[in-house]
């Protein structure tokens, strides 16, 4: 057992924050939030790191490294709130295809995740969570493929997309079809972060090839790896997000001076302060605990996921209130940065389940935990 | 990172596992309880001496000092199996924890073989002198002196808050032995027997209850100390008192970690029984606790490993502060679920554990009520919250 990263992995850390501190500056966060910069050309730099291949097995084309290296380069994405399709590509669509595909599939989409190709997962049901008894989503089949009806929300870059998998519901199971992004209708929700791209799809009359559903039913069988993944990275990037706000926020209490002296010295803004240390703290940790049970599959991974998620939203809360309320009026204004920080944190914590679903999953994994059985029979 | 053990690891704890299957007291033999926390009835004191001479009371010390050099995975592993089945080495913790360390760390042969090694096994009891009236957080502010007069010291001044004295053979005695030093300069630690003259100890009721008597008073007369007693350097206390405190903020986490991992058995059965799962507030903190748990753990080990090679985790300040707020929520979580069923002070909120203090099992109020013992002694949480933000985030004093 051991809890800290290896030398390659921080390596692999500092690099990360190197190259996004050079490559994505707060002022392109905020270009790219105010409409004015794209970012298009972001995805291209981490293709050329090898990251968006980092959790992909070699055998599929990827580094085949594990989720570890994957959330360490998560966490430093969520850190400068980057506006790139990595998350969804390679935490929710390259999961669930290298879960649910053949060989070929495999081959043709997780390997394509190397070479640039993005991808969105459309899953959530139209409250948010990972909604796989219920899709919102059937297909029937339309001659040698598949038509689609329905709709999916809250698809992260549904709007943008090369590829999107999406789960539905046919006569026997529920399946997953990988539809070409172009030829999905998808209206981009105006989210509250702006640099984050949220969409709505309406797959109804869509048609698609038949080599274009995955081999393996989306079940109790291929979908967990897929789901931790995805809710592990979530989690991730709204701890990035927060140690980016708490930092901001920290720097300015040293420096600001009201009665003489910095405000930083009052005790009522040094308990908030520390109390966000000690929820970062928390969620950070959780947040590894998930992506090494995912990397080792240890039988803990749905729950450590679950509690990453959830510790990723409780230091979100947290964060939000204690740096904007300690920033004071400054902290008010569009043109401080915190703001941006804090939009990405709250948006992640509420995608895929907020605190309050996951919370209740890991209750009854604990609960389900035979030593109670016994004791309750004793 | 990883979660698993290597194999040597696991086969320390098969080792472990069989010996405490083969050599725990019987249940029946465990009906004399202890009332404080350094009063350890005979069954539990030839228990400790058979940890002792097995080395498993201490794994990571040597042979000599009831342990095997054990590795920090062997001792981690240790302490979870302890957890699993509810098991204390010790029922004088104080002095497992903290004073028997702090002999072996500053103390001289004579010192480790004369106090450390009777305390380790369970022959001589101990408890520690540090808050006073008027130096609880400011702690260097202490006023109890020993003047030096040739071959011994003369002791004048009161301790408070000392758990156990009353039932102790030993107190480590934080003095102040130069009056016209810097607060912190003119410290030292003495070991004073109990049954001196001029010794005095007073027990006094907590918030539990008037006959639930740990805490003393501790009264100092003229009292003559050998000077051999002298803990460490003439004078150098403070490094002595911190060492102290740092031998118990290193593994405090790990008593809040099990805890906690014992609570989630303990309340987890009442849920189950109660068919209270379908409740989404009960999930909502339960779920809560049971991440406050785990966290604790990952953030506590990683801590432990970093201090153990000589790097200073600054993780390490926040634990007790973190692991102390958790129980105490937790506490209060189960007694408001309960409702109008704890009311009943005398129901227990778990099946009685002979191998553990009795606190542990305690009604659900006396739990939350005790919860206020981790967060406020050895530094309250606002003093805990000060330090992690001037050292930690090096906000301005």
């Amino acid at each position: 057992m051991d809890f800290e990263f290896d030398e390659g992995q921080n390596d692999l850390q500092q690099t990360a924050a190197r190259v996004l501190a050079k490559e994505y500056p707060a002022a392109r966060a905020r270009a790219v939030a105010e409409g004015k910069d794209d970012a298009g050309d972001l995805w291209q730099t981490l293709v050329s790191l090898d990251w968006p291949g980092l959790a992909i097995s070699e055998s599929d084309g990827g580094v085949g490294a594990s989720a570890i290296e994957l959330a360490i380069v998560l966490e430093q994405l969520g850190y400068v709130i980057d506006a790139s399709p990595f998350l969804a590509t390679t935490t929710q669509f390259a999961p669930l295809v290298a879960a649910c595909g053949s060989v070929e599939q495999r081959r043709r989409f997780v390997g394509g995740v190397v070479d640039g190709l993005t991808g969105a997962l459309a899953i959530a049901d139209s409250d948010g969570p990972w909604a796989l008894d219920a899709p919102t989503v059937s297909a029937t089949r339309s001659g040698t493929g598949w038509e689609l009806s329905g709709r999916a929300c809250f698809v992260i870059d549904g709007d943008r997309a090369d590829e999107v998998a999406v789960v539905a519901g046919t006569d026997g199971a529920v399946r997953a079809f990988v539809v070409p992004g172009i030829d999905v209708r998808a209206v981009r929700t105006p989210a509250f972060d702006p640099s984050l791209h949220v969409a709505e799809l309406d797959l109804d009359g869509v048609t698609v090839d038949g080599d274009r559903m995955l081999d393996r039913p989306v079940d109790a069988e291929t979908h967990g790896n897929p789901r931790d993944l995805a809710l592990t990275g979530l989690a991730l990037t709204a701890v990035g997000a927060c140690q980016r706000a708490f930092e901001l926020v920290i720097a300015y209490v040293r420096e600001r001076e009201q009665f003489g002296v910095p405000i930083g010295s009052f005790q009522a803004l040094k308990h908030k302060a520390v109390d966000m240390y000690v929820a970062i703290e928390r969620a950070r940790a959780l947040g590894y605990f998930a992506a090494t049970a995912i990397a080792e599959n240890d039988e803990r991974r749905s729950t450590a996921a679950s509690m990453a998620k959830a510790a990723a939203a409780d230091a979100q809360d947290i964060v939000f209130r204690h740096s904007i309320q300690m920033f004071g009026g400054i902290g008010f204004t569009w043109e401080n940065d915190l703001h941006l920080f804090l939009r990405r944190a709250k948006a992640t914590s509420h995608l895929m389940g907020g605190a309050t679903e996951h919370r209740a999953c890991v209750a009854r994994a604990v609960l389900s935990r035979t030593d109670l059985i016994t004791e309750a029979e004793s | 990172m990883r979660l698993s053990f290597d194999e040597s690891t696991e086969e320390f704890r098969r080792e472990f596992v069989a010996w405490l299957d083969a050599n725990l007291p019987p249940v029946e033999q465990t009906v004399e309880r202890p009332r404080s926390t350094a009063d350890i009835p005979p069954w539990a004191r030839a228990w400790q001496r058979s940890l002792f001479d097995a080395g498993w009371l201490v794994p990571g010390n040597p042979p000599e000092f009831g342990g095997r050099n054990a590795t920090l995975l062997e001792q981690f592993v240790h302490k979870e199996e302890l957890t699993r089945r509810a098991v204390d080495v010790s029922f004088n913790p104080q002095a497992l924890g903290i004073i028997a360390p702090s002999i072996l760390t500053f103390g001289t042969d004579e010192q480790k073989r004369r106090w450390a090694v009777p305390i380790l096994r369970g022959e001589m009891t101990a408890a520690l002198g540090m808050s006073e009236p008027n130096a609880g957080s400011d702690l260097a502010g202490l006023r109890t002196r020993a003047d030096l007069d040739g071959d011994h010291f003369v002791v004048n001044g009161q301790k408070v808050w000392t758990s156990g004295a009353h039932d102790a053979d030993v107190i480590l005695t934080f003095v102040r032995t130069d009056p016209d030093a810097a607060k912190h300069a003119g410290l030292s630690a003495l070991l004073i027997p109990t049954d001196l003259d001029g010794v005095t100890r007073r027990p006094f009721g907590s918030i539990v209850g008037p006959n639930e008597r740990d805490f003393n008073e501790v009264f100092f007369d003229d009292v003559v100390v050998p000077a051999a007693n002298l803990l460490g350097e003439l004078h150098s206390g403070w490094q002595v008192m911190t060492g102290s405190l740092g031998h118990e903020r290193a593994m405090l986490w790990l008593d809040h970690a099990r805890l906690l991992d014992q609570f989630l058995s303990q309340f987890g059965a009442h849920i189950a029984q109660r068919g209270l799962d379908a409740d989404p507030a009960v999930l909502d903190w339960f779920g809560n606790v049971a991440m406050d748990a785990q966290a604790l753990k990952l953030l506590g080990y990683r801590t432990l490993a970093k201090t153990r090679r000589g790097i200073t985790a600054t993780e390490q300040s926040i634990l007790k502060l973190f692991g102390s707020e958790a129980s105490q929520s937790a506490y209060l979580h189960a007694l408001d679920t309960l409702g109008a069923e704890s009311l009943d002070h005398t129901v227990r909120s778990a099946d009685a554990q002979p191998y553990q203090l009795d606190a542990y099992t305690d009604s659900w109020f006396n739990r939350y009520l005790r919860s206020f013992a981790g967060t406020i002694a050895g530094g309250t949480s606002e003093i805990q919250r000060n330090i992690v933000a001037e050292r930690v985030l090096d906000l301005p004093r």
